[in-house]
């Protein structure tokens, strides 16, 4: 009597033993394909950069605003507009690599505005180039992207560009009539045509040594990106 | 000992494949929505294009809660769906299958007004998005499939012991 109810206790054992692997198989295995499936998800998102092949660009010539050496080994182009924000989010990684590579790199910055989802950013373009015939192209390229959360929300954003023109010692009133000079209009337009035969078609647009990169994703990816391109020249 | 014979019952052919669309629904919600929240997290590159869509909706205020992207609730959230459903098909309680057909329901609200956002307020359409508020809506309309449909699920199992 007690041996078979030893025996039912038992096989109850067993069967809840069973259960209790079964469910844990079942739930392990969901947990599992959750894992797995965010961790694929993660690695779908775009990988590190690397240099790559793209379409030429034009040569870096004297009209082009460049910073730096000009017996720089590595050359880096930025197609950029001075509104979108993305610009902005790199215009401080931008900063540290100057820093960073004060003589072995340059740095040229190419007109790129992107008129038909910014406003702002043809005037903001030509700001920047009227005060280039000042000699004050990067002081107003680091206002523009350093301030851009400022002007692009103005009502009136001619005034505020004229503010910063004082505000770098610039001559306002030829600041204003360079403003809308066919030439500064033509500098903008010539940048922009490069721009589009170089493939370009978002901003900002990397070229390193002529070649096109992939946004890098912070400053270390960016500095070895400089660092590979130097390490490449004879 | 059994306690759940009222739902014990094998499924019908056709609440099979219910289940077996709202299980395969909800984990493709899962990895549509961690797609977006891992592009969140892992900063991919910003760039403003013509035509953007996604980056305008992804970079927008409406984005985040708190600076937790909604992706992120939204992985949970389909996460919490399915588990729910794989609890129902393993348990047969109604409780499970109630909850899951709940979020749906609640999702679905979220999912109106993101939409909303998007082509109202942002004027700009996010693939990923809609294909998110588009699961949902169907997980909804199988959710009601399911429990308008079926007649072995009347009555919930008593929890006597």
């Amino acid at each position: 009597m007690e041996e078979q109810l030893n025996r039912k206790e038992e096989r109850k054992e067993r069967k809840m033993r069973g259960n209790f692997a079964r469910k844990g198989l079942l739930w392990g295995g969901v947990f599992a394909l959750f894992g797995a499936g965010a961790w694929a998800m993660v690695g779908l998102v775009p990988e590190a950069p690397a240099l790559e092949p793209g379409a030429d660009i034009p040569a870096v010539v004297l009209e082009d605003h460049a910073w730096g050496l000009e017996t720089a080994s590595v050359t880096l182009v930025e197609y950029g507009d001075f509104q979108c924000p993305a610009c902005g989010s790199y215009f401080p990684v931008i900063q540290r690599l100057k820093e960073g590579f004060p003589d072995s790199l340059r740095i040229v910055f190419r007109q790129f505005p992107l008129r038909g989802i910014h406003p702002f950013a043809d005037v903001s373009a030509r700001a920047s180039e009227a005060a280039a015939l000042q000699g004050k192209f990067w002081e107003m390229h680091d206002m523009l992207f350093e301030r851009q959360r400022e002007w692009t929300a103005d009502g009136d954003v001619r005034a505020r560009l004229a503010e910063y023109a004082e505000e770098l010692g610039l001559d306002t009133a030829r600041f204003s009539e360079d403003l809308d000079s066919p030439g500064v209009r033509d500098k903008v337009e010539r940048d922009t045509l490069g721009g589009n035969a170089a493939k370009v078609q978002g901003t900002p647009t990397f070229f390193l040594q002529g070649k096109r990169i992939q946004n890098p994703r912070s400053y270390d990816e960016f500095k070895s990106l400089v660092e590979q391109a130097i390490q490449q020249i004879p | 000992m059994n306690l759940n014979h009222s739902l014990n019952k094998p499924f019908s052919k056709f609440h099979k494949w219910l289940l077996g669309g709202f299980l395969g629904l909800s984990f493709l919600g899962f990895l549509d929505a961690s797609y977006l929240a891992a592009e969140h997290y892992l900063g991919i590159p910003l760039t403003c294009v013509v035509f953007s869509g996604c980056e305008k909706v992804l970079d927008s205020e409406y984005s985040a809660i708190f600076g937790v992207p909604i992706a992120l609730f939204g992985a949970g959230y389909y996460a919490a769906i399915f588990v729910l459903a794989a609890a129902f098909l393993e348990t047969r309680r109604r409780m499970f299958l109630n909850a899951a057909a709940f979020l749906p329901l609640a999702g679905s609200v979220v999912s109106l007004f993101l939409v909303y956002l998007q082509i109202f307020v942002l004027k700009a359409l996010c693939q990923y998005c809609l294909i998110s508020a588009f699961i949902t809506f169907a997980l909804l309309g199988i959710a009601c499939a399911f429990l308008f449909s079926g007649r072995q699920l009347k009555q919930d199992a008593p929890e006597s012991v």
